[in-house]
């Protein structure tokens, strides 16, 4: 088994930084991640839990085909918790496609940073174990390498959501019309339920424009 | 960003919208009442099951690969058939 670790500030306050991490996907350094769902998602003792099957697809060299397989699409599945008293995010991902030969376990803590709180420590722990397949030791290795550099594609990615959502607050106020007329026009074609809800994101679009200050 | 099924990404895209409006208004600043989505996270959670279902991912699998030490109760899936 192969353990990789790593820490990153980002110069952006934790709040900042929570928001970005549920609108991380899609980024441009991240292709590979093509999709994610909410399976199951509820607040307990004001903690906010979530599971999230996530979509990807990953390249390996076509010498390993024969070994685990052509890399199609790939599920993985994330569990996280937000605690905003605490002020901890942790995401814990597991993939799910090619368990039989080989685990690649992730996890990633945002947590105000320790000596500056208007900024935000990433720590991030990945371990990696293949089984059954000759080559073990060279596989863990590459894939260790994949996932370093994938953990660097993901926080550039991170940065990217970040300046997205800065920009986004300061053109908030015109977008919100554009918004409201959006979310209008989808109404026509939803049932009545959710007709009230989007209603009050309306509502909250309209309160956010006014009230939001970053 | 897309969902499972083709024809839930739309109502991802509004559910999303919800959530990241409701985390950052709401949840950030204490409010912990997650009913301001609740229907649309309904519909869109319907159609994403069905997705699974019809992709033969089954949720009953996945958790069994997570050792999160707090195994939350689930539905017996069984009764359907």
């Amino acid at each position: 088994m192969k353990i990789w670790t790593s820490e990153h500030t980002f110069n952006h306050p934790w709040e900042t930084v929570t928001q970005a991490a549920w609108r991380k996907y899609p980024n441009p350094m991240t292709p590979s991640i093509i999709g994610t769902d909410v399976v199951e998602r509820r607040v307990v003792d004001g903690v906010l839990h979530t599971h999230r099957l996530v979509q990807s697809k990953w390249y390996f060299p076509k010498w390993t085909n024969s070994l685990i397989g052509t890399a199609k699409t790939c599920f993985a599945s994330e569990r996280s918790t937000v605690d905003p008293q605490r002020k901890q995010m942790v995401l814990k991902t597991i993939n799910l496609t090619f368990c039989r030969h080989i685990s690649v376990d992730e996890v990633l803590y945002y947590e105000p940073h320790p000596t500056d709180s208007s900024k935000t420590l990433l720590k991030q722990e990945a371990s990696v174990s293949v089984q059954g397949v000759p080559l073990c030791h060279y596989m863990e290795d590459m894939l260790t390498s994949t996932i370093s550099m994938n953990a660097g594609k993901g926080r550039q990615g991170l940065e990217w959501v970040i300046g997205r959502i800065n920009a986004e607050v300061k053109g908030i106020a015109e977008s919100a019309d554009d918004f409201l007329m959006k979310t209008k026009h989808s109404l026509d074609d939803m049932t009545e339920s959710a007709r009230k809800s989007m209603d009050e994101i309306s509502v909250q679009a309209a309160k956010a424009a006014k009230h939001i200050h970053i | 960003m897309n969902s499972l099924g083709d024809d839930c990404t739309e109502l991802k895209k509004q559910y999303d919208a919800c959530f990241n409006s409701w985390f950052s208004e709401h949840f950030l600043k204490g409010r912990h009442d997650d009913s301001l989505c609740a229907p649309i996270f309904k519909i869109y959670q319907d159609c994403v099951k069905r997705a699974m279902r019809e992709q033969k991912i089954e949720l009953r699998e996945i958790d069994s690969e997570i050792n999160t030490g707090e195994k939350e109760q689930q539905k017996p899936d069984h009764t359907k058939s």
